[in-house]
C-alpha cells in the first residue's frame, strides 16, 4: 500500500513537471510582438541576404534595384494610414539627403494603401525624394519577414540585412545603427 | 446487475465512438487550401490570432502572399517554410516535430497512458481483494468514493462529447469573401483620411469599397464623407441608394435630408421631419429640430 502511494506521489510529481515544461516551453516562445519601449523602436541584429525589392514605386516608374548595389540600404516599411510612419518620414529623409554622398539610400515599401493618398503624405511633409514601392497586397513587405508598420531594415554594401527594427527609428537609432555601416 | 453492466456497455461505446468521431473531424485529412494554410500560421502583431482570423493588414498581407505562392505553384509545405524563414518557428501555431515540439505533441498521449495504467492497476488489486474477502460484491465502504469518481468521469466525457458533437460543423473549408482583406485596409485608410479632415480623399477610397462590395453601411460613409466634401449633390444620390436598400435605416434619412438641404432641394424638410418622426430619440435628432426651426 505505502508502495502504491509513492509511486502515486512520484507519478503526480512527474505530471507537475510535465506541466511545467510545457508552460515553460510557451512562455519561453515570444508570442506576438512585444511592443516597441519607449525608448525606442524594438531592435534586433539580423543576418542573411536581403530580398530582392521588385516593383513599381509610386510615381509609376519601374524601381531599378541595381541602383541599391554596394550602397548601405535603409528599407522603410510604412503606410499613410500609419501615424508613427508620418512621423518618421521626415527622420528618414533627413538621413538620406545628409548621408547620400556617404553611399546611404532609403527606400521605403508602401503597404496596403492607396498610392494617392501615399503620394499626399509625401507631399504634406515635403519628403517626396524618398523612393518608395507600391505593394498594394504588401507581399514584399511579407518577402522581407515584416510584421507591422513602420518597420526599417538596414542593408550592409555586400547585400546582407544588418538591423530590423519594429517602431519608428530616430536620428540617434540611424546615427548608432547606420553610421558605422557608412564607414566600412 | 448484467442489465446495468450492459447499459454502461452502452453508454461507454457511446461515449467513444463520439470521441473517436470528434477527433477524426478535427485531425481528419483535409485537403489543403490557402485558408487552411493560413489558420496554421499565427499573425506576427496580433496575440494568440492566426493569419486566416486577423484582420490587421499584415495578416492581409501575410493571406494575399500564400494565395499567390500557391498560384505560383509551390506546395503547402513549400509555402509554411516561406513564413518559417522569414519569422522563425514562432509563427507555426502547432509546435514542431522535432525536440521540445515533439515533447509537446507526446505529453497528452503519455498522460492518457499513465492515467489509465494507474485505474487499472487499482482496479486488478481491488478485485483481488474483494476476491479474497467475498466474491460477490465489493465493500461498500471504499466503493461508495470510488464509484462517485466514476460518475464524475464520466460526466465529463460526456461533456467533452456534447462539447465535440453540437460544435459548429466546419465543412470543407469555405473561403471567406477574399474582397475583405482589401476592405478593411481600405476602410481604415478612409477613416484615417477623415480623421485628417481630407474628405474628398476618404469619398473616393469609400467608393472603391463600395464599388469592390456593395455595403450600406459604407454606402452612408461614402455619402457622409461626399456631404462634409461638400459635394452634397453626390452625397443626396448616394444615401438614397442606401435609402432605397434598407428603407428602415434612420441614419440614411438623416444623410439624405442633410445632403438635400445642403444642395438646396425642397425636398429636404420633408426628408428631415421622417428622420425626426423615425427617430426622435437619435442624438441628431436636437440638431435636426433646431435645423428646421431654422427654416
Amino acid at each position: 500500500m505505502s508502495r502504491g502511494r509513492i509511486l502515486t506521489a512520484l507519478l503526480a510529481a512527474a505530471a507537475v513537471v510535465a506541466l511545467g515544461v510545457t508552460l515553460a516551453s510557451g512562455v519561453g516562445q515570444a508570442s506576438g510582438d512585444p511592443a516597441p519601449t519607449a525608448a525606442g523602436p524594438l531592435t534586433q541584429a539580423r543576418t542573411g541576404a536581403a530580398p530582392a525589392l521588385t516593383g513599381t514605386t509610386l510615381t509609376g516608374a519601374p524601381f531599378d534595384p541595381a541602383a541599391l548595389r554596394g550602397k548601405v540600404v535603409l528599407v522603410n516599411v510604412w503606410a499613410s494610414w500609419c501615424d508613427p510612419c508620418r512621423q518618421e518620414l521626415p527622420v528618414l529623409a533627413a538621413a538620406q539627403r545628409r548621408w547620400s554622398d556617404r553611399g546611404l539610400k532609403v527606400v521605403g515599401i508602401d503597404i496596403r494603401d492607396n498610392a494617392e493618398s501615399a503620394r499626399a503624405v509625401l507631399a504634406d511633409l515635403g519628403v517626396r525624394d524618398l523612393p518608395s514601392i507600391a505593394d498594394p497586397q504588401g507581399t514584399t513587405a511579407v518577402a522581407w519577414g515584416a510584421r507591422g508598420v513602420p518597420e526599417s531594415f538596414v542593408v550592409d554594401r555586400s547585400g546582407q540585412v544588418r538591423w530590423w527594427a519594429h517602431g519608428a527609428v530616430d536620428a540617434a537609432w540611424l546615427e548608432q545603427r547606420v553610421g558605422p555601416l557608412l564607414s566600412s | 446487475m448484467t442489465a446495468r453492466r450492459l447499459l454502461t456497455l452502452a453508454v461507454l461505446a457511446v461515449l467513444l465512438g463520439a470521441a473517436g468521431t470528434a477527433v477524426w473531424r478535427s485531425v481528419g485529412p483535409r485537403p489543403e487550401t490557402a485558408h487552411s494554410i493560413a489558420e496554421q500560421l499565427l499573425c506576427p502583431t496580433c496575440q494568440g490570432e492566426s493569419v486566416a482570423q486577423s484582420q490587421s493588414p499584415m495578416a492581409a498581407a501575410m493571406r494575399d502572399t500564400i494565395d499567390q505562392q500557391l498560384a505560383a505553384g509551390r506546395t503547402p509545405e513549400q509555402v509554411r517554410r516561406f513564413f518559417l524563414d522569414r519569422y522563425g518557428p514562432g509563427v507555426l501555431a502547432e509546435p514542431s516535430y522535432h525536440g521540445l515540439g515533439l515533447l509537446l505533441w507526446l505529453l497528452p498521449g503519455l498522460a492518457v497512458a499513465l492515467v489509465v495504467g494507474l485505474v487499472l492497476r487499482r482496479r486488478r488489486r481491488r478485485s483481488g481483494d474483494s476476491l479474497a474477502e467475498a466474491p460477490t460484491e465489493a465493500p461498500s465502504a471504499r466503493g461508495r468514493p470510488a464509484r462517485a469518481w466514476d460518475a464524475v468521469a464520466v460526466a465529463v466525457i460526456a461533456l467533452v462529447a456534447a462539447v465535440a458533437v453540437a460544435s459548429p460543423h466546419r465543412g470543407p473549408d469555405t473561403q471567406p469573401a477574399p474582397a475583405a482583406d482589401r476592405d478593411t485596409s481600405l476602410q481604415a485608410l478612409a477613416q484615417s483620411l477623415e480623421d485628417q479632415g481630407r474628405y474628398a480623399e476618404a469619398a473616393e477610397v469609400y467608393r472603391d469599397v463600395v464599388t469592390l462590395r456593395p455595403d450600406d453601411r459604407t454606402r452612408l460613409k461614402l455619402a457622409f464623407a461626399l456631404l462634409r466634401a461638400d459635394r452634397a449633390r453626390e452625397a443626396a444620390t448616394t444615401a438614397q441608394q442606401a435609402l432605397h436598400d434598407s428603407p428602415g435605416s434612420t441614419d440614411a434619412l438623416l444623410i439624405l435630408g442633410l445632403a438635400q438641404r445642403a444642395s438646396g432641394s425642397p425636398a429636404a424638410t420633408a426628408t428631415l421631419r421622417r428622420f425626426l418622426k423615425a427617430a426622435p430619440k437619435d442624438p441628431a435628432a436636437a440638431e435636426v429640430r433646431r435645423l428646421l426651426g431654422a427654416t
